[in-house]
């Protein structure tokens, strides 16, 4: 497997504001990559600089080895964009975006256009302005997908679309991953990503927090754990313990909550000395990660994710 | 404190307004009044100028043209008029355009009433207009005591209130339109087109005896019934009345009908009065085989042929109507010329020969040509700027096209458009020779219209650069300054003995007089290698800079 998108080093600012610092990361051809973040983390500008359409600071950035500036017209011939913000000519018809697309790019195979049109369910006789939002980001993703390119960079695919074409827009996605070839995605949406995606790069304040296969972050060893007692018991008996990050009394005194990371070996030999009623650990979810890594650092309770799936009760 | 309510903040966003329409105007009127003693010095040159303002009638009614008062209000009979523009782009603007960019759903989750928006926002045009017309007023008043005329500050803001009135039942009319429109921009445009035709209704009665009736139904008859800058005549309360009531009832009307229907949406017209749709069915909208989706090149040049007609309408049908006017009024111009010296000698200096000669008068309002095609090509430079800010560039580079392709096709069809507003002028001018028996030089008459070219390419080029670097209202703001310095360099600077070097500034300059002594052919050369540097510079510039929102 080679490498399609090589991110080494990159950094951009806006006079005194921050763009991204120091990104590096690589997307193997095939794989659907994740990019998940706040607003203003710097995605779309990671985004817009493999797309050469802002010049990085310093760095390099790379598609299937060529670099995205100096050789931005052969990688755009096999890249298909979908910005966050879509803007288009609104007096021309869905029909018309299409052809002038289609004949800028050459090699637009109609059949594929048309399932492309009836799958997402657009009407292309209307103009660009009377579509709905929804409308609107579907022809961006028809204009992105009707190439067939081997790299598709889409900015927050699914913002707008109803449930029925998120699932449709899946699908999309799935098929070009069984084709081998590539999609880097940014998204707020963590299902989708969790669904959609074999990695995900976390990006936060304009730095690359982790990067990792979707299994690898959720396999991280955070578990929040609640247990109850049928007498009270102090903090401090797990308070110390490897790997607890935070403890927290409940209620009446007879039930603690913590939040560990790595193994729970030691909490549940030190819950074993005392007379337990309930023991509920929660797994992470690729949510619970996301918050954790996008929460800001000053605050405990920030760190804390909710729970999401119990895995295991007693 | 501008960010109380939504009429501040609306009369907030008119302040550069304000001044550059009201100072503007006020200006002018200072200017035009403060001329009248040159052109009346003598009994002789009154009477001339009493018989060449009777020969231009049509234009607007003489009325003791030999007072400062009676001259001003003649010789800005309905060119004054054009402030209207102003209140009918913002008309066209105050609700269909943040319809538009989608603000008016914000504002009015408000808990404010839409009545209660939309007369906020109404009532800030009108506080800009009346600004407006203090100023205009004011400056009347001063141009007045300069020339010793005999009206006093009630009569100068009488006379601005005249137009102010005038003007809000443009901002109206724009307001209604924009009810029936799904864009701010079609509004404006029937807006402009409804002055015009105003202008002309009310001109026919002073063309054709007894359709006075007819002009009737235009607010610039009942404009021009007052005219406050002449005591003897003075204002009509009857006239300002109804200029009123229709700005109160038409603007009333559209604020019903904006209350009564849906957000994003416009009223329906009766299906005689609307165009006819032409319905695709899926299968023919995927394959339309437009011309203009071929390429960037022909996509440019299909958004830039509406104003480009427009444009070739105003500028051909200029050159042409000059040739006939000039030809029409040559003895009265002449015996006027030869008893006001300074007006000869301004027409002498920019027109470039002796005033008393057709092609002289032509010369000096061929002037205008360059003028008029460098403004087209702001407005289209600007849209090259306003795309890139609307996101449109986007997704335009990322497809496999060179930055300096995409930025050299919409060049060209900006190119285009001017060489083809150049040769339909040519044509009109040589037509209205022609049919007017006016003699012209073939090769002056073709150097005087292509020779125009460069110079829209010049500051459309300029225009490209400044993009690179400025946002597009800057950008605008800058060349429509230089065009105005131009302007004034060329027309006043030989009048107060400019230097060669200062007059060398104006890109005028260069256009020189070919009507009269032929095409200036290294001095256009030098345009076109200026307008090609700062094309190549532009080109430079957007492959490598980052490209914004």
């Amino acid at each position: 497997m080679s490498t399609m998108i090589e991110v080494a080093g990159l950094t951009k600012s806006y006079g005194n504001k921050r763009g991204i610092i120091d990104l590096t990361f690589q997307v193997e051809e095939g794989e659907v990559f994740g990019f998940l973040g706040p607003n203003g983390a710097g995605k779309t500008t990671t985004i817009r600089i493999l797309m050469a359409l802002l010049r990085a600071n310093t760095g390099t950035a790379r598609i299937a080895g060529k670099d995205v500036w100096e050789e931005s017209v052969a990688i755009h011939s096999f890249v298909g964009y979908l910005p966050g913000e879509l803007a288009l000519d609104p007096d021309l018809t869905g029909g018309q975006i299409f052809e002038y697309f289609g004949n800028l790019r050459g090699g637009i195979d109609q059949t594929f256009l048309k399932q492309l049109i009836a799958r997402l369910d657009l009407d292309p006789t209307r103009k660009f302005r009377q579509y709905s939002s929804g409308n609107k980001r579907k022809v961006g993703l028809i204009q992105a997908f009707m190439h067939k390119p081997r790299l598709l960079i889409l900015d927050e695919p699914t913002s707008g679309l109803d449930p029925l074409n998120q699932q449709e827009f899946g699908r999309m996605v799935s098929e070009v991953r069984a084709d081998g070839r590539t999609v880097l995605l940014s998204s707020h949406f963590l299902s989708e990503v969790e669904q959609t995606c074999s990695r995900v790069a976390i990006i936060r304040e304009g730095r690359l927090v982790r990067t990792g296969g979707v299994t690898e972050l959720k396999d991280m060893k955070l578990h929040e754990v609640v247990m109850t007692f049928s007498v009270v018991v102090p903090t401090e008996a797990f308070a110390h313990l490897p790997g607890v990050d935070h403890t927290e009394t409940l209620g009446d005194g007879h039930t603690l909550r913590l939040t560990v990371s790595g193994g729970l070996d030691a909490v549940v030999k030190a819950a074993a000395s005392y007379p337990v009623v309930t023991f509920s650990s929660n797994e992470p979810s690729l949510e619970d990660i996301f918050l954790r890594f996008y929460a800001s650092e000053s605050g405990p309770s920030a760190n804390t994710p909710k729970p999401k799936a119990v895995s295991h009760v007693v | 404190m501008w960010f109380k309510n939504i009429f501040v903040k609306t009369l907030r966003d008119s302040r550069i307004a304000i001044f550059g329409w009201g100072g503007g105007l006020g200006l002018m009127m200072y200017a035009v009044l403060v001329a009248v003693a040159s052109l009346t010095s003598t009994p002789e040159a009154r009477q001339t100028l009493i018989s060449l303002a009777q020969s231009y009638a049509f234009l607007a009614e003489p009325v003791r043209v030999d007072t400062p008062g009676g001259y001003a209000t003649w010789k800005y009979g309905f060119t004054i008029l054009i402030m209207a523009i102003w209140p009918l782009l913002v008309g066209s603007r105050m609700l269909r355009g943040e319809e538009d960019r989608g603000s008016l759903d914000v504002l009015l989750s408000l808990p404010r009433g839409r009545t209660q928006v939309a007369l906020q926002k109404l009532a800030a045009m009108w506080t800009a207009l009346l600004a407006m017309g203090a100023l205009i007023g004011l400056f009347t008043y001063a141009g007045g005591i300069k020339a010793q005329a005999n009206y006093g500050l009630v009569g100068a803001m009488l006379f601005s209130l005249n137009l102010v009135l005038f003007c809000g039942i443009f901002g109206g009319i724009a307001l209604l339109i924009s009810q029936f429109t799904q864009r701010a921009g079609t509004a404006a445009g029937a807006t402009g087109g409804l002055l015009f035709f105003f202008i002309m209704l009310d001109m026919l009665h002073r063309v054709i005896s007894g359709t006075e009736w007819i002009s009737r139904l235009s607010p610039v008859y009942y404009y021009n019934l007052s005219k406050p800058l002449i005591p003897s005549y003075g204002a009509n309360p009857g006239a300002l009345f109804v200029l009123f009531a229709l700005a109160t009832i038409i603007s009333g009307i559209a604020i019903w009908l904006f209350d009564h229907r849906d957000v994003g949406d416009a009223i329906m017209l009766p299906r005689w009065l609307r165009l006819p749709e032409r319905q695709m069915t899926p299968d023919q909208a995927l394959a339309p085989h437009s011309w203009s989706m071929r390429s960037i090149y022909l996509r440019g040049l299909a958004k830039v042929i509406a104003p480009t007609v427009w444009w070739t309408i105003g500028i051909a049908g200029f050159a042409g109507w000059m040739i006939i006017i000039v030809k029409q009024t040559e003895s009265k111009l002449a015996e006027l010329l030869q008893s006001t010296p300074t007006l000869a000698n301004l027409i002498g200096n920019v027109g470039g020969g002796n005033a008393e000669t057709n092609a002289t008068m032509l010369s000096f309002f061929f002037i205008i040509l360059p003028l008029l095609l460098m403004a087209f090509a702001i407005a289209q430079a600007s849209r090259w700027g306003a795309d890139e800010e609307n996101g449109l560039q986007e997704l335009l580079l990322a497809t496999p096209q060179p930055r300096w392709i995409v930025l050299l096709a919409r060049y060209g069809a900006l190119a285009t458009a001017t060489v083809f507003i150049g040769v339909l002028t040519l044509v009109a001018t040589a037509l209205a020779a022609s049919s007017s028996g006016i003699a012209l030089n073939g090769g002056n008459l073709v150097a005087a219209t292509l020779s125009m070219i460069p110079l829209g390419a010049l500051v459309a080029s300029l225009g490209y650069l400044l993009s690179g670097w400025l946002r597009t209202a800057i950008d605008t703001g800058i060349l429509s300054f230089l065009l105005v310095a131009w302007f004034f360099i060329t027309f006043v600077g030989p009048e107060l003995s400019f230097p060669t070097l200062a007059l060398r500034l104006s890109a005028l300059y260069y256009y020189g007089t070919p009507l009269l002594n032929g095409l200036p052919l290294v001095n256009t050369l030098g345009i076109l290698v200026v307008a090609i540097v700062a094309l190549v510079l532009a080109t430079v510039r957007f492959a490598q800079r980052d490209i914004g929102r």
